[in-house]
């Protein structure tokens, strides 16, 4: 599930994986997760130039196909 | 059965492994393992492969070239068993990459393929490569993006390459291909050719195969991490 993908990733990143919560949102043709982490750990999900922000996008729309629904990553800060 | 042979050019090399080994040309199947126009500063020999009689699976242990433009091919010591993880950070980081990949909804065996000062090349056999590795290996890099960042944490000077299928190499070789492919358009025509926009690794490939090709020169165009390389023709 997408949901528990996106946590495992960030929460391997990030300092302070207690502070890691994802909230997804099911529409018809695509599932947002929202990502809130702790403050200082926004840097270490976003990357420089956002690389491993895209990374992580990429991964989940890879695994997204599988159910045939988009789905979408937004960092929240 | 498989042996290498090595000759300055890639007929020489064949010619070698027809002497030594008695057999006709048709034969066997030529692999080229080194190409020999990947050193930037002076030719390699041409390094090749013959293969004997049907072995496919042989496929699977071609050596992983991860700096294709410095000359240490040999030292990368390559097994063709798959290496178990040794150590704390080897474990860790196969273990997060399998996770990544069984959460992903594409399980998949992660072991290891090459240990190289602080490189360590992973391999992921999975039925699922095809969209493991996605298209022109955007899955795979995103894949090999985290794993380093994973890494990094643990020792900051550890590089993780991430592979499957061998696509790493074959990929290389592909570009290559493609290199003096528009190298020849280009020196027919005249006209300066624009490559699509590739990473650091990948213009270097380009830029050192035609670095010693006669009539046409190489540059790269654009900002940031995905450069164009321009070949253009040098002679008017």
């Amino acid at each position: 599930m997408e949901k528990d993908l996106v946590e495992y990733i960030v929460k391997s990143l990030v300092d302070q994986p207690d502070e890691v919560s994802v909230n997804v949102i099911e529409g018809e043709k695509s599932t947002i997760l929202e990502l809130k982490v702790a403050s200082d750990d926004v840097g270490k999900v976003i990357g420089k130039q956002g690389r491993i922000a895209k990374a992580i996008r990429t991964i989940l729309s890879a695994s997204a196909t599988k159910s045939g629904k988009r789905a979408v990553l937004e960092i929240l800060d | 059965m498989t042996k290498e042979f090595e000759g300055r050019t890639e007929q020489e090399a064949i010619a070698k492994a027809i002497d030594e080994l008695h057999i006709e040309r048709e034969d066997f199947d030529v692999e080229i393992v080194d190409s020999g126009r990947k050193g930037l500063f002076k030719k390699n020999m041409v390094k090749i492969r013959v293969h004997i009689g049907e072995d496919e699976e042989d496929q699977e242990d071609l050596p992983f070239i991860d700096d294709s433009y410095d000359d240490h091919f040999d030292d990368v010591v390559v097994s063709s068993q798959p290496l178990a993880p040794e150590g704390e950070l080897e474990e860790q980081v196969v273990e997060f990459v399998a996770t990544l990949l069984s959460k992903m909804g594409y399980p998949g065996t992660v072991t290891i393929n090459f240990r190289k000062d602080h490189k360590l090349g992973l391999n992921i056999d999975s039925e699922f490569s095809s969209i493991i590795i996605g298209r022109k290996g955007k899955n795979l890099d995103a894949i090999q993006l985290l794993a380093n960042v994973y890494a990094g944490q643990i020792d900051p000077d550890q590089k993780i390459i991430v592979d499957s299928e061998n696509y790493r190499m074959r990929h290389e070789e592909q570009l290559i291909r493609l290199a003096y492919k528009t190298a020849e358009q280009v020196k027919r025509t005249g006209r300066s050719k624009l490559l699509e926009p590739m990473n650091p690794f990948e213009r270097r490939l380009i830029h050192s195969a035609l670095n010693d090709v006669d009539g046409v020169d190489t540059k790269s165009e654009g900002d940031g991490l995905y450069k164009q390389v321009r070949i253009s023709c040098t002679r008017r």
